[in-house]
This record gives C-alpha cells, sequence and structure tokens, in this order.
C-alpha cells in the first residue's frame, strides 16, 4: 500500500528517530568517546590503497549507477577518502561513473582531495570519466578499464544492479584485491563471493564514521544503533499483539497502514 | 500546476527569457567563491529537504490547524512541478558526460595513445547515432534515402546496441557458475551451512526433488519434512528474517544520512569545515 500523507503515528515515530540521532551526535560533539567495533572491509581500504602504491598499478573506484541519492552520496564520502590516501602516496584513482551529475561531483571531490594533500598539480582530471548510462555497455566498460590498466585494487561503493558480479568478477579475474559495499541486498551475496571484502547492510552507512572518525559521525552512528534498538522493541511489542490480536484486528497493524489523508 | 502557454510567440518569448535567466544565474554562482557556493548549497538543500517533509506530514485532506477549515495540504500540488524542475537541471549535465567522453577519447587520438582506434571507432558510433537517430526521428522515411536511413537506424540500434547488451546480460550465467563454485567449497563451517541450504533451495524447486520426499504423509506433522516445504522454509522464515534485519539497518543508516545532510552535519568526505 502507497502512503501519500504520513498519519501521527509515522509522525511520532520519525520525530522519536531523529531525536535519537540528533542527541546521539551533540553528545559526540560534547566531547564523549563513541566506541566502533572493528569492520574489517573498512579497515581493508587502506591496506589495498598500500597494495596498489607497492605495486605501482593504479585503483579504480566505482560509485555504482545510481544517481545522486543516498547510496551514491555515500560512495562518493568513501570515495574522497580512498582518493586522499591516493594523493597523499602518489598512486591514480580511475572514478568510472555511469551518471553525468555523478560525473561533476565525483570530479569536483577527487580534485579537492588532491588540493587537500597539497598537490594540486599531480589530480589527473581524465581519471574520472563517464562511461555510459547504459548498464550493460557501463559494465563492458568498466571491465576493459580493469583489464587494461591492470589495477591492483578496485572498490565498489553504490548501488548495483544485475551487473555487480560481472565488475567484481572481472576484478578477480585480473588479480586485484576487491572491497564491495552496496545496500542492494539482492547484490550483496555476488559481492561476498566475488570480493575479498564485503561490506554488508548498515556497515555501509558506518563507512564515513569509520573512516574519517569524526565526532558528528560517529554519534550518528551510535544515534543509528540506539534507533535501531527501539524498532527491535517494537517487533517485540508487535510479536506480542499478533498473538493476541491476529490478522486485521492487530491495533498496531492499523496505526502503521492507516494513511495519513489524501 | 503549469498551463501550456499560448500564442507561439509568448512561449518563445518566456523560452528565451529563462534561459538567459538561467545562464545569468550559472555565471553568477561560478563568479562566488568556494565558501560561498557551499553556503547556497547548504541553504538550497535545507529549504528543499523542508518541502517534501512538511508536504509528507502534513495531513493530506483535513484540518492543518484547529483554526483553519478542512482543506487538502498546500504543498501537495507543488509536489510534480518540482519533480520535473529536478529532472530539467539533470537535463543540463547530460552535456557533461557526453564533453568527458569526447574528451577523453579525442586526447586518446591527438596522442596516438595505444588502442586509439577504439577512441575513433566510438566518435564515428557517436556520429553515425545522432545522424541516424535525428533522421529517424524527425526525417521523411518516405523517401529514398529515409529507408535506407531507417535500415541503417535499425541495424545500428537493435542489431548492434541491443545485441551486446543482451550479450553482456548472458555472460551472467558464465560469471555465476563460477562464482558458485567459489562460494560452494566447503572451506569453514559457514561455507557448509551456505553450501546445504542452497543443496535444498535448489532440490526444492525441481521435481526430482519433491519425488525423493513424495513418500512423506501429506496429513500430519511430517509434512514439513518434505523438501519443497523445507525450502520454502528456508526461502520465506529464515532467509527473509536476515533480508529484513539488513533492510531495518539501511532505512535508519540512510534516514541518519539524509538527516546530516539536511540539517548541515555532514562532515569528514564532503565538507571539511563547519559553517
Amino acid at each position: 500500500m502507497k502512503l501519500e500523507h504520513a498519519n501521527w503515528f509515522h509522525l511520532a515515530m520519525m520525530v522519536v528517530f531523529c531525536c535519537t540521532i540528533v542527541f546521539a551526535i551533540i553528545t559526540a560533539r560534547r566531547g564523549r568517546r563513541m566506541f566502533i567495533r572493528r569492520i574489517p572491509g573498512l579497515s581493508a581500504i587502506d591496506e589495498s590503497v598500500g597494495r596498489a602504491t607497492e605495486m605501482g598499478r593504479p585503483m579504480l573506484f566505482s560509485v555504482g549507477l545510481g544517481q545522486i541519492d543516498m547510496p551514491t552520496l555515500q560512495g562518493l564520502a568513501v570515495m574522497s577518502h580512498v582518493a586522499r590516501l591516493a594523493a597523499r602516496y602518489g598512486n591514480r584513482l580511475l572514478v568510472p561513473v555511469a551518471d553525468p551529475m555523478v560525473l561533476a561531483v565525483a570530479e569536483e571531490a577527487t580534485r579537492e582531495a588532491w588540493q587537500a594533500e597539497g598537490k594540486p598539480e599531480a589530480h589527473r582530471p581524465e581519471d574520472v570519466r563517464f562511461l555510459s548510462d547504459s548498464q550493460f555497455a557501463f559494465a563492458a566498460g568498466m571491465m576493459g578499464l580493469v583489464i587494461r590498466e591492470a589495477v591492483a585494487s578496485t572498490f565498489l561503493f553504490g548501488y548495483f544492479y544485475a551487473e555487480s558480479l560481472l565488475l567484481a568478477e572481472a576484478g578477480q579475474e585480473s588479480g586485484a584485491i576487491q572491497v564491495a559495499g552496496t545496500p542492494a541486498t539482492t547484490q550483496i551475496p555476488f559481492f561476498i563471493v566475488s570480493c575479498d571484502y564485503t561490506i554488508i547492510g548498515d556497515e555501509y552507512y558506518a563507512a564515513s564514521a569509520y573512516l574519517t572518525q569524526e565526532p558528528t559521525l560517529l554519534g550518528s552512528l551510535v544515534g543509528q544503533d540506539l534507533s535501531k534498538g527501539i524498532l527491535i522493541l517494537l517487533i517485540l511489542v508487535g510479536t506480542l499483539l499478533s498473538i493476541f490480536w491476529p490478522g486485521e484486528a492487530n491495533p498496531l497493524i492499523r496505526l502503521l497502514t492507516k494513511s495519513g489523508g489524501g | 500546476m503549469f498551463h501550456p502557454i499560448k500564442p507561439t510567440w509568448l512561449l518563445w518569448t518566456v523560452i528565451i527569457a529563462v534561459s538567459a535567466a538561467w545562464v545569468a544565474l550559472l555565471y553568477g554562482l561560478s563568479r562566488l567563491r568556494s565558501r560561498e557556493k557551499r553556503r547556497i548549497i547548504i541553504a538550497t538543500t535545507f529549504l528543499a529537504g523542508l518541502f517534501y517533509v512538511l508536504e509528507f506530514f502534513l495531513p493530506g485532506k483535513s484540518r492543518i490547524f484547529f483554526w483553519t477549515r478542512d482543506h487538502a495540504n498546500p504543498l501537495t500540488p507543488f509536489l510534480s512541478s518540482l519533480g520535473e524542475a529536478t529532472l530539467a537541471i539533470a537535463g543540463f549535465t547530460l552535456m557533461l558526460g557526453v564533453t568527458n567522453l569526447t574528451l577523453v577519447h579525442g586526447r586518446n587520438i591527438l596522442r596516438r595513445q595505444k588502442g586509439w582506434y577504439n577512441s575513433a571507432a566510438f566518435f564515428l558510433a557517436l556520429l553515425a547515432m545522432i545522424f541516424f537517430g535525428l533522421w529517424e526521428t524527425y526525417g521523411d522515411k518516405a523517401a529514398p534515402f529515409g529507408k535506407i536511413a531507417h535500415r541503417t537506424y535499425q541495424c545500428l540500434f537493435d542489431g548492434g546496441l541491443v545485441s551486446l547488451e543482451a550479450t553482456m546480460f548472458s555472460l551472467l550465467a558464465f560469471y555465476m557458475a563460477a562464482a558458485a563454485y567459489r562460494a560452494f567449497r566447503l572451506r569453514s563451517g559457514e561455507a557448509t551451512v551456505l553450501v546445504v541450504a542452497a543443496f535444498l533451495v535448489m532440490l526444492g524447486q525441481v521435481p526430482a526433488g519433491m519425488w525423493l520426499t513424495r513418500g512423506l504423509p501429506a496429513h500430519n506433522w511430517l509434512v514439513n519434512l518434505r523438501v519443497e516445504n523445507i525450502a520454502l522454509w528456508l526461502l520465506n522464515v529464515v532467509s527473509m528474517a536476515g533480508l529484513r534485519a539488513v533492510n531495518f539497518g539501511v532505512g535508519i543508516g540512510a534516514l541518519a544520512m539524509s538527516l546530516r545532510l539536511w540539517l548541515n552535519l555532514e562532515r569528514g568526505a564532503f565538507f571539511e569545515q563547519e559553517f
């Protein structure tokens, strides 16, 4: 069922989640230390950059087929971190993109990364390339790039569709160390079997906090975990209510599915 | 919300005036310093986010405040127009992609780099598709050259592009077999669970699998041990529960990131400085 407008229950839930996240951000910004468990896939990013630099071969970062949306923005945030590392160690970073709007943002992000490391003259704008907005033409172009440039590391962070396995297998064949992360649950199994490290589910949105250790982002991450706790509590309440009021009679189902009008 | 403009001269005047306003706006933005540009981006992001938040959370067709009469959500009529405006802005960026391709491949040809002939093929394909695509849309198909152009377009698009994309898609089957081989090697306890679960699900989908357990009675608890029911249970309970847990996490993560971007709290990656 498509909800045109929220009802009071959706509004209340959203206020609770947003307040929890903002409260955790404020707490972190006031100096409280936040702990994040080790995420092997994200720790492997620095290792992959180091390996590529030692081998003297370029790296490749793809943000997938998405337009400027949340998964792509998160992918670009990770790309900025990898670009800074590439600039610091004097390595190349190839960024093939499938959307012209993402191209503009990726160009700007890489330029800023090289400038931030004090090496603006080493920035190669031609390494950020628009290949095609067609799914399999993009996959063919990127596979060719992986093999021709003999990349040592590939990073696949963004929203991927059926082309995910083609891209990951191309990297596997060329012997590149591969780190992948996507919120697309249908593509996660393909990355798990073809990549060395895979970031699953909400770990994807933890990437920028983990890599930068910024208090604001760490606070946001803790806020996410608290919000998930609230959701689990709601699931338990829903389960109990379903036992006593099965089907349509369940008051929680009525609250969740009732439209706010329109 | 917007109605077609008539007569034609007024429509063209509006198009020219809007185009000139856009050029002036883009020129003005390009003259701004990086810090000022970011301020504008932050303000625009906040206002656009606020519009969508209010549109969704204000009731659709009921009283918004106790002193107002019953009426529809005042922001809903603007929703489709704003979506179309976003599409129009995205249209501007199409040329960015073409420019980038032209620069990269043009440089390859001029410097005679390795594989430069592939770049020449790109230009040939680009020009051919533009020419025959425009003729297909606007040209006279009944004219002698029109028929040749129509067939060439079909040959390029259906015979070339569509077939090549289908070929790439069909490659997936072979890659899937290679990936499945790697995944199903019994290297650890988790891999063993994966192999057993995958084997049961595959067996539950084929008649031979169902035939194996057809002897189990259909009217008592033993029916649950039929391979097709085990496969269904694995898909609908075990797998679905995991998938929903991942989706909950992804949803909350996206909400947190949206909130950070909307309230200008994003740090580290895009915005190094605070404003």
